[in-house]
């Protein structure tokens, strides 16, 4: 099959922006799973992070100067998200779309009220880009500039440093925080300043990962970051399903949404690669895709589980 | 046990990076048989003109009209030229900028003889994925901007280039002088989610206030407050201008049910538009603007023309048109130079 070679040729570009994404999934996973808070700030800051760093290169700064502000400004987004949380008594699912919402006029203020800024790849040296996958395939870039490598880097670098972060007492703290608040205050420990400090770090992370895809695409957009909370969930979920049995370390669950992020990637890439399907038709293969892997496990707890006896579950 | 879990996690990220080392070695010797193709090809086509078969990819940013016709006078043009040979694979991205990285990549593997990059993000995204395949864009408005390239002379002279829907904005801002000579005031509505918008508005507002106009810019964010903003643009403006705009192009019956009432007429940017809510525009045909790209095309796959020599393309001619229920609606006269719009018109071939 044709398809089936175009399919694998494709991969390497669909894992890149897999890795890309999957940083964008930790953030989520660091709000949605371990602060418990439904956090919509991430479609605006996704775009805001692209947005700062192409205007930053374009402008001639440092790449790595560029990546270090969009991480800061995206976690000045969450801080919003935050103070309008803890400060303001604004429920967090409100607070996050009130947040998105202003993004909308800030990302356009710093394009430079354009809708689309351009980040001509040949004019500047980047850290992904989707040339290079074909400059190293050609041999005119050495192999450690492949856009996997480098955002396979990126992730263990910062599950690498989450981790340790989440160990600290501080890390634990917010922990503690989305696991119980009533018990973290009883502790001590000061749940609205957690809540703020999680909400940052995860839209730092949020930025980070749009500062690679503008990047990687060349352009920022203002409709870069539309829908990507759906698909930091779809990563979230795919990662947990597939993984959760067999990843318990903190860590390992970090690299499990970074890998479902891929997965969910590689299929994208294989519907547009191998079927004949209308692409208007993929957000419904997308939704798709996340309602299967939410249903097979609840399936196979229902109609699948053998009615073993009590501590026969060791087997496997 | 999590020692165990690491090593299996290790192995699976080795793997994956194994596969793509293979796939892109792959990637490299059909790249480098496809260096080798155009020049068979050129010879072929100049031996006997037939034979060969190519593979064209489309990436399209959403689906509506203007961007529609584009493509089908795209592939109408490409079947004439080579009729039988070309395989056309359409992609269209659901007006969500990061799928066209996905399309693209998927060509790009595929190793597509040219891509066709409809809209602004298709191109962009087509321009980032490679520098070896050919890629026209059609229905972009400025080459420069979109492909960050300062100093632009209208060559981009990479692999890239393809033609222009701008019609030309001079005439334009002539057109509301000389349909509204006692216009004080005009407002440019537009969507500021728009690329193209902004440059077209501004350079328009340029032209109206050299020829001593007052104008103010209006813009929405999506639908949603398209009326909104569409109403304090009536509030001020004795004309509106509204430039190629796709959101506006999506929300043509809002604008119309807010100026007609308000009695303030519209000038479009394009037919589209116009036939929705405006009462003139300088039109180009999108249908026709895709011909013209498709005839690059067919140069470029033949041998005959290399892309990073070719210029950007523009329109081969603009009418200008109006929209005889609005302008009668509004008692506005119209010269007789102008040609009414036809509802339901098949582009002219």
């Amino acid at each position: 099959m044709a398809n089936l070679a175009s399919f694998f040729n494709a991969l390497p570009g669909a894992v890149s922006q897999g890795l890309i994404w999957g940083i964008m999934a930790i953030g989520v996973y660091i709000t949605f799973k371990l602060l418990d808070v439904a956090d919509l700030t991430v479609d605006g800051s996704f775009c805001t992070g692209g947005a700062a760093c192409v205007m930053l290169i374009t402008s001639g700064y440092n790449v790595w100067l560029a990546i270090l502000a969009a991480i800061l400004v995206g976690m000045m987004a969450g801080l919003a998200t935050g103070l309008l949380h803890t400060a303001c008594g604004i429920p967090a699912i409100l607070a996050g779309i009130l947040t998105q919402l202003g993004l909308w006029s800030v990302n356009l203020a710093i394009m430079g009220m354009k809708a689309n800024q351009s980040l001509n790849v040949s004019n500047h040296e980047l850290l992904v880009s989707l040339r290079y996958l074909q400059d190293v395939s050609k041999g005119e870039r050495p192999i450690w500039q492949h856009p996997i490598f480098v955002a396979a880097l990126f992730t263990l670098v910062l599950v690498v440093i989450l981790y340790w972060f989440f160990g600290t007492e501080l890390g634990s703290a917010i922990r503690a925080t989305g696991a119980n608040p009533n018990m973290a205050r009883a502790q001590g420990i000061n749940t609205n300043f957690n809540i703020v400090l999680g909400l940052m770090i995860s839209n730092g992370l949020v930025a980070l990962s749009g500062a690679l895809l503008a990047q990687y695409q060349s352009f920022a957009d203002i409709n870069m970051g539309r829908g990507s909370i759906v698909i930091g969930l779809a990563a979230v979920i795919i990662g947990e399903v597939a993984f959760s049995h067999i990843f318990h370390n903190f860590g390992l669950k970090l690299a499990a949404v970074s890998i479902g992020s891929i997965i969910y990637y590689v299929v994208i890439q294989a519907v547009v690669s191998l079927s004949e399907i209308n692409t208007n038709y993929l957000k419904l293969i997308s939704a798709l895709i996340v309602a299967i892997f939410l249903t097979i496990p609840y399936w196979k707890g229902k109609y699948f589980a053998k009615p073993v006896k009590r501590g026969g579950s060791s087997h496997a | 046990m999590k020692k165990v879990l690491a090593v299996a996690m290790t192995a699976v990220m080795g793997l994956s990076l194994a596969a793509c080392g293979g796939s892109s070695s792959s990637a490299a010797s059909s790249s480098a048989a496809s260096t080798s193709a155009p020049a068979s090809s050129a010879a072929a086509s100049a031996a006997s003109g037939s034979g060969e078969t190519y593979t064209v990819g489309i990436c399209q940013l959403v689906t509506h009209d203007a961007l529609d016709a584009a493509t089908q006078g795209f592939k109408d043009a490409l079947e004439e030229a080579l009729p039988g040979q070309v395989k056309f694979d359409e992609q269209n991205a659901a007006n969500d900028p990061n799928t066209c990285n996905t399309i693209v990549n998927a060509f790009v593997a595929d190793d597509v003889d040219l891509i066709l990059a409809n809209a602004t993000a298709s191109l962009q995204a087509a321009a980032a994925a490679t520098e070896d395949i050919p890629v026209l864009g059609t229905s972009v408005t400025e080459y420069g901007v979109a492909l960050n390239i300062p100093d632009f002379n209208g060559t981009v002279g990479t692999n890239v280039s393809g033609t222009s829907d701008l019609a030309p904005l001079d005439q334009q801002a002539a057109m509301i002088q000389e349909l509204f000579p006692d216009a004080q005031k005009v407002g440019l509505l537009y969507c500021s989610a728009e690329p193209n918008s902004e440059y077209q508005v501004n350079t328009v507002a340029g032209y109206l206030q050299d020829a001593g106009l007052e104008v103010e810019m209006f813009a929405f964010t999506d639908s949603n407050d398209a009326s909104a903003v569409t109403q304090s643009a009536c509030d001020y403006a004795d004309v509106i201008y509204v430039p190629t705009d796709n959101t506006v192009a999506s929300n043509t019956g809002i604008i119309d049910g807010i100026c007609q009432p308000a009695g303030v007429p519209v000038v479009a940017g394009e037919e589209g538009i116009c036939a929705g809510c405006g009462v003139a525009t300088l039109s180009i045909s999108y249908y026709d603007l895709g011909v013209t790209t498709g005839k690059m095309a067919a140069k470029i796959l033949t041998g005959e023309a290399d892309v990073s020599e070719m210029p950007i393309e523009y329109a081969p001619n603009f009418t200008k048109k109006y929209n005889p229920t609005i302008a009668e609606a509004l008692g506005i006269t119209i010269p007789d130079d102008y040609e009414p719009i036809v509802t339901e018109e098949e582009p002219a071939a």
